[in-house]
């Protein structure tokens, strides 16, 4: 069943996807930072408040997956913020998270040589939230 | 009796040098990301801080998919990172993103030389070979090419 995009369901889902992914585990091998995804209101695109997804991923694993507001994810070791649209963008895969990231697109913080070295961890967990079934609060 | 007053040394701080620089006042985020990438990397790795002191070229890294690229211009120990490519160069590397993101997750091994027989190595050189991935001025630049190649790894 579809759930709300950023929720608290649709977060829960996504962890269940990134543990599920064999491709993640390999991936993200190595991994000890917490990840936080500041997604940017967009009222007009009836998502009317910022939120935040801070991710806790250990070596392959996701440990938590939870939302918050937008200064919770800031405090995270990696912060990668965008507006609401375009992070619909990354999770229906209109736009590679790589390449938006190039383009300044969706905006990283954080240490790159480490995020560069995790390039194949990162695209997995883009991959994970393709296959978690959304309702986009701009198509109701 | 100790001299009260401000002393010379007191008022001296020690600056970190500017490694890089962006020739334009906005850069792009690639060539931020680049910049940043390089400063990063040259900081935390001695070897890499030696090549980035000696070497000299203007790279460009043009990238295919989403159309756009930075000219690199290292002049031994400064780093000036401009949008789009700039003329002249000694080498241009023209590839998809993912390509680029690979180049610098490139293993360096024996001699300083980059690793071309693991995954990640092999998948760079069948692009090379496919076309995929070209380095305009590769061959009589090659010792430029395996520097740049050492100071942008993240390995």
């Amino acid at each position: 069943m579809a759930v709300q995009a950023f929720s608290d369901e649709w977060a829960a889902q996504f962890k269940d996807e990134v543990n599920k992914s064999a491709a993640y585990k390999a991936a993200g091998k190595g991994w000890k930072w917490t990840v936080g995804l500041v997604v940017e209101a967009e009222p007009d695109k009836h998502f009317p408040e910022s939120r935040g997804l801070v991710m806790d991923l250990f070596d392959g694993d996701a440990r938590d997956i939870r939302v918050g507001s937008a200064g919770d994810a800031q405090k995270c070791d990696f912060v990668i913020t965008a507006p609401y649209t375009r992070w619909k963008q990354v999770a229906t895969k209109e736009l590679d998270a790589t390449k938006g990231m190039l383009q300044g697109k969706l905006k990283l913080k954080g240490d790159l040589p480490t995020i560069v070295r995790y390039t194949k961890a990162s695209q997995e967990l883009t991959e994970c939230t393709t296959r978690v079934p959304t309702q986009w609060p701009d198509e109701q | 009796m100790h001299d009260p007053g401000p002393h010379p040394m007191a008022r001296r701080t020690v600056e970190k040098a500017t490694l890089v620089t962006y020739a334009s006042k906005e850069p792009s985020a690639f060539a931020e990301m680049l910049g940043g990438l390089i400063e990063a990397n040259v900081r935390a790795n001695p070897q890499k801080r030696r090549d980035f002191d000696v070497l000299k070229a203007r790279v460009g890294i043009w990238v295919t998919d989403i159309d756009e690229g930075v000219t690199l211009v290292f002049d031994a120990g400064h780093l000036i990172v401009y949008n789009d490519l700039q003329p002249p160069r000694t080498i241009t590397i023209r590839a998809e993103a993912e390509t680029v993101m690979s180049l610098s997750n490139l293993k360096i091994g024996v001699f300083g030389l980059p690793v071309y027989y693991d995954g990640v190595g092999r998948g760079v050189a069948l692009k090379l070979l496919q076309g995929k991935l070209k380095i305009d001025g590769m061959l009589p630049n090659i010792a430029t090419v395996n520097r740049v190649t050492r100071i942008f790894s993240v390995q």
